[in-house]
């Protein structure tokens, strides 16, 4: 059983707060993301549940224990860094076999799980090497080895696929997807990299400036972001923000800026009722749009392509409108040349709409 | 109240040492603990003496004096004499090492066959103790033997054997000489981690945009070795003001006094005119006179990092 | 045509050539120089100790013994066989009389003494420096940084100033005249260079290393001597080699805490001899061989250690 809970949780380092009245309740078992850019706390919170870091203030539990004074190496917990961290004096076998030892196993035992462990992550023929004799693939597996043998109650990992390359990432995050499924273990991973976090998670947290901005499925996230900064965090490329004013036509509610006219479906007016100013940020996303036939009015933006750069399936256009540069998806068949106007349609039923002075959205 | 709310209240309310306070501070204990007994106390005993106008020579009348010791040194011109002498040997002896250390850091700095074995020969006079230092000096000054004379007058430099360490007008700078052959080993050691620690990036840069070797070495290499120097002229400063043994062997302070240091001087106070507070008081002079010197060449050297 | 072309090539070619020898040649020159500036001074000493009284006085000088004889050195292991008397002197006896101190026999002893001093306060130094080290090296605690000026300017007061309060704190303890003296009063003198050294090879191991053994169930001491001191044994070595050397050397302190060969070290022999102005300098250049080999075959054997022990992390690669 392994359900963690921070509750009223800081941490300070001197006059600087890392992590600010964090409250999060993961459960057993579960693949929790911490997500977020460097410096946002993510780290921080990762290493409080190790007990690398001491808690400044409130309480960390471990399902019905307060472990805030508990050092590391009582806790249940194992862990993968990004730099592997394994120790150069000893073997593979030895490095996996470390955790074990340390917790008195030996033995038949101790080399039946060593063996498992490196069996499942392919690594049986290297036990005998030494770290400085790796790839870093292999030092990858070896770590994550260490930390699997020792079947813990929770799984931490710190943004152990930062120092591979591209190919590679991805298939051990499908890797470390497996294991998950395998182990039934609680799982807390932290990185910076959204399409790892929106591929692996069951829950993902997203983090800014040691405060926590959203806490959900990747679909929830993705879909009803709470504020911009986490709209814009994830999206590849990321979001589209437009300022500009809501006025009232008739019955309709529509957004304009400038030359831009775009109709807001009732759906979405309905959830704007509580608003009282006129002024807004839009947020559209970069596949949100649709370049084939000709767009409807109040459905659509146009304005001058600045770039155009294929990345094979798709290409991303860039485009100039009101004295902005929007990034859009669009397929790889749409022929554009910079400098020409372009009018793309604009799928107005999946708008966001936030308030451009506290960055939250007026939808959810 | 459950068991984990009370602990809870606890840790909020009474901030106890963390696992890793106390484990740190069991580790330093010992250390501490030797410190301050061998180092911290005998130097706050130390003030405390120089305060007292202690003579082993009349153990049994210790009056307080205050600072009259202090103003008894500060005022007195052979003291004044010795600081000159100890300026003037500190001198020689850090601008001699850094010089003759800077070369043989450059040149360990190449790479070329025997380069270990030489790095290793090197070290040879750091090694060994100051005492066969000073009697192997002792023997090549030799005014009647000494290999000096011999190999000058083998050389036809001189007619005559001369005498060397008993020549007030050479004293100092002979001792100075013994002192720069031991201390230029480790003085090369750092130069020459401070000579690897220049990117040679730099050297590459500085190629491309036409500099000559001695164009390289003024605008590359002494510039990357400002921090290293400063560490070598703190530290043999310091090594020569305090230097004792050479002085004790080789000269006794003399001839007369000309090699009359200071720290021979404290010696002579303490131990030969068994005068404990003057001595005591000599040694607070020269400590703070030495923390004064390297506070000042480390903030110097601060500000150009 | 083709003339003109080839010759450039083959011009630089033969320049570069000559350049890498004449770079090659300055080498040479200059370790030549250096090593002369080191090793002729401690050569002399060598040979002048296997010299005879007589041929020691000869001017010019001989350079190489041309009748190496070994009497010297049988003084100084032999002085315990052969006694030193007025009637040995006055016969001119080779082997004591001449100009060999009565006191030869206190050489080997003192070096004993100088050994078991030495080994002590190097063991020492690890068992105190090392867990401080680590302390402070990845351990955040309050004080830490406090602690590390603290210890370093422990050293920056002169031995001199020290003398007067150890030798009233070694006398009333009663430790005077013994090598508990030397011991202790090393160690503080020692200590805070080996910490020094052992803080900066610590801190240029990574802290994920730390963070590793201690989620993997290592307390605090056990990452410190289950991973980091393996890891650490350059500076390990650094250390008792630094420590082995100062105390071996040492000769003020030495001089004011021992009176009697029960406890003086090699130093204080030696110098002993040096102010007696009729012991030949022969013996004295001899008993100067003694002093030398021990710190001069550990400086040898360790050299690497040294120079590595010495600059973890100041290079890189």
């Amino acid at each position: 059983m392994a359900s963690i809970r921070f509750k009223d949780v800081t941490k300070r380092y001197g006059d600087v707060v890392a992590v600010h009245d964090l409250n999060l309740e993961i459960k057993d078992r579960e693949f929790v993301v911490l997500l977020g850019p460097s410096g946002c706390g993510k780290s921080t919170t990762l290493n409080m549940i190790a007990g690398l870091e001491e808690i400044t203030d409130g309480e960390l539990w471990f399902d019905q224990q307060i472990v805030n004074a508990l050092p590391p190496h009582r806790r249940d917990v194992a862990m993968v860094f990004q730099s592997y961290a394994l120790y150069p004096h000893k073997t593979v076998y030895e490095n996996i076999a470390f955790g074990l030892r340390m917790r008195k196993l030996a033995g038949a035992e101790l080399d039946r799980r060593v063996r498992d462990a490196a069996a499942k992550l392919e690594i049986s023929q290297l036990l005998e090497r030494r770290p400085s004799q790796l790839s870093g693939g292999q030092r990858q597996r070896v770590a994550l080895g260490r930390a699997m043998v020792r079947q813990p109650s929770v799984f931490l990992m710190d943004e152990p696929l930062s120092n591979l390359d591209a190919a590679l990432r991805i298939s051990m995050r499908a890797e470390i997807k497996r294991l998950h499924t395998e182990m039934q273990t609680t799982f807390v991973y932290v990185t910076h990299d959204q399409a790892e976090a929106l591929t692996l998670a069951d829950r993902i947290v997203v983090m800014n400036d040691g405060l926590v901005q959203q806490i959900g499925t990747a679909h929830e996230i993705y879909e009803r972001p709470v504020n911009m900064f986490v709209a814009s965090f994830l999206g590849n490329p990321p979001i589209n923000y437009l300022k500009g004013e809501m006025t009232r036509s008739g019955d309709e509610l529509r957004f304009r800026r400038g030359q831009v006219d775009l109709a807001i479906p009732p759906a979405l007016a309905a959830r704007l009722n509580g608003f009282k100013g006129s002024q807004v940020c839009i947020g559209m996303r970069a596949e949100d749009v649709d370049e084939r036939g000709t767009p409807a009015p109040g459905r659509a933006i146009s304005g001058r392509v600045t770039s155009v750069l294929p990345i094979g399936s798709d290409q991303f256009l860039g485009l100039e409108l009101e004295g902005e540069e929007l990034f859009f998806r669009v397929g790889k068949d749409l022929r554009h040349a910079t400098g020409e106007t372009a009018a793309l349609a604009v799928d107005v039923n999946r708008l966001h709409i936030f308030d451009p002075d506290s960055g939250r959205s007026l939808l959810w | 109240m459950t068991t984990s709310a009370i602990s809870a209240r606890r840790s909020r309310v009474m901030p106890r040492l963390s696992y890793d306070e106390r484990s740190a501070y069991l580790f330093v204990a010992p250390l501490a603990a030797v410190l301050f007994i061998v180092a911290v106390f005998p130097i706050v005993y130390s003030f405390y003496i120089s305060l007292y106008n202690l003579k082993l020579t009349r153990p049994r009348s210790v009056p307080f004096v205050g600072l009259a010791n202090y103003e008894t040194v500060l005022t007195s011109p052979t003291f004044w004499a010795s600081v000159e002498r100890t300026a003037v040997f500190t001198v020689i002896a850090v601008v001699a090492t850094s010089v003759i250390a800077l070369l043989v850091a450059l040149l360990l700095n190449e790479d070329f066959p025997g380069r270990r074995v030489l790095s290793a020969l090197l070290l040879i006079p750091w090694a060994i103790p100051y005492v066969a230092n000073a009697l192997m000096w002792k023997w090549i000054y030799d005014s009647n033997f000494g290999a000096l004379n011999g190999l000058l007058f083998q050389l036809g430099f001189i007619d005559n054997y001369m005498v060397w360490l008993g020549d007030a007008k050479k004293t100092l700078a002979l001792i100075a000489q013994a002192f720069v052959w031991k201390e230029v080993p480790l003085a090369a050691i750092l130069l020459l981690v401070g000579l690897k620690t220049i990117p040679a990036d730099l050297y590459a840069a500085a190629k491309v945009d036409g500099a000559n070797v001695i164009q390289r070495f003024f605008h590359v290499t002494l510039p990357g070795l400002q921090s290293s120097f400063a560490l070598v002229f703190i530290y043999e400063a310091m090594m020569a003001i305090r230097h004792f043994d050479l002085f004790f062997i080789l000269t006794e302070g003399g001839p007369g006094n000309a090699s009359d240091v200071v720290a021979w001087r404290i010696y002579v106070e303490t131990f030969r005119n068994l005068s404990f507070g003057t001595g005591a008081a000599m040694s607070y002079i020269l400590a703070l006179a030495t923390l004064a010197l390297a506070y000042a060449v480390i903030r110097a050297m601060a500000q150009r990092i | 045509m083709t003339m003109t072309a080839a010759s450039p090539a083959r011009h630089h070619r033969a320049r570069s050539d000559l350049s890498r020898a004449g770079r090659g040649l300055f080498l040479a020159a200059a370790s030549l120089v250096f090593l002369s500036y080191v090793l002729m001074p401690v050569a002399w000493l060598v040979s002048s100790s296997f010299q005879s009284e007589r041929e020691i006085v000869s001017k010019p000088p001989h350079w190489l013994p041309h009748e190496p004889t070994a009497q010297n050195f049988s003084a100084i292991f032999f002085a315990g066989e052969k006694a030193v008397t007025y009637e040995t002197r006055r016969k001119g006896d080779p082997a004591t009389g001449g100009f060999i101190p009565s006191t030869a026999g206190n050489l080997l002893p003192s070096m004993r003494n100088s050994l078991v001093v030495a080994c002590s306060v190097a063991f020492l130094n690890l068992l105190i420096g090392v867990p401080a080290a680590y302390a402070m090296a990845k351990v955040r605690f309050r004080g830490r940084q406090a602690s590390i000026y603290g210890i370093l300017t422990t050293r920056v007061i002169p031995d001199i100033a020290l003398v007067v309060p150890f030798f009233l704190f070694i006398r009333n303890l009663g430790l005077l005249d013994t090598i508990w003296s030397l011991i202790i009063t090393y160690l503080a003198v020692t200590v805070p260079f080996s910490v020094f050294i052992l803080v900066s090879y610590f801190e240029s191991l990574p802290d994920e290393l730390d963070k590793a053994a201690r989620v993997d169930g290592c307390s605090r001491w056990q990452t410190l001597t289950k991973v980091f001191m393996p890891l650490a044994l350059p500076s390990l070595v650094a250390v008792i080699l630094f420590a082995f050397l100062a105390s071996w050397n040492e000769f003020l302190l030495a001089l004011m805490f021992t009176q009697t060969p029960k406890s003086q070290t090699l130093p204080i022999i030696v110098a002993s001899f040096t102010s007696d102005f009729t012991i030949s300098f022969s013996f004295i250049n001899a008993a100067g061989v003694l002093a030398i080999v021990p710190p001069v075959l550990l400086a040898l054997l360790f050299e690497r250690y040294i120079v590595s022990g010495l600059t973890a992390g100041a290079v890189k690669g």
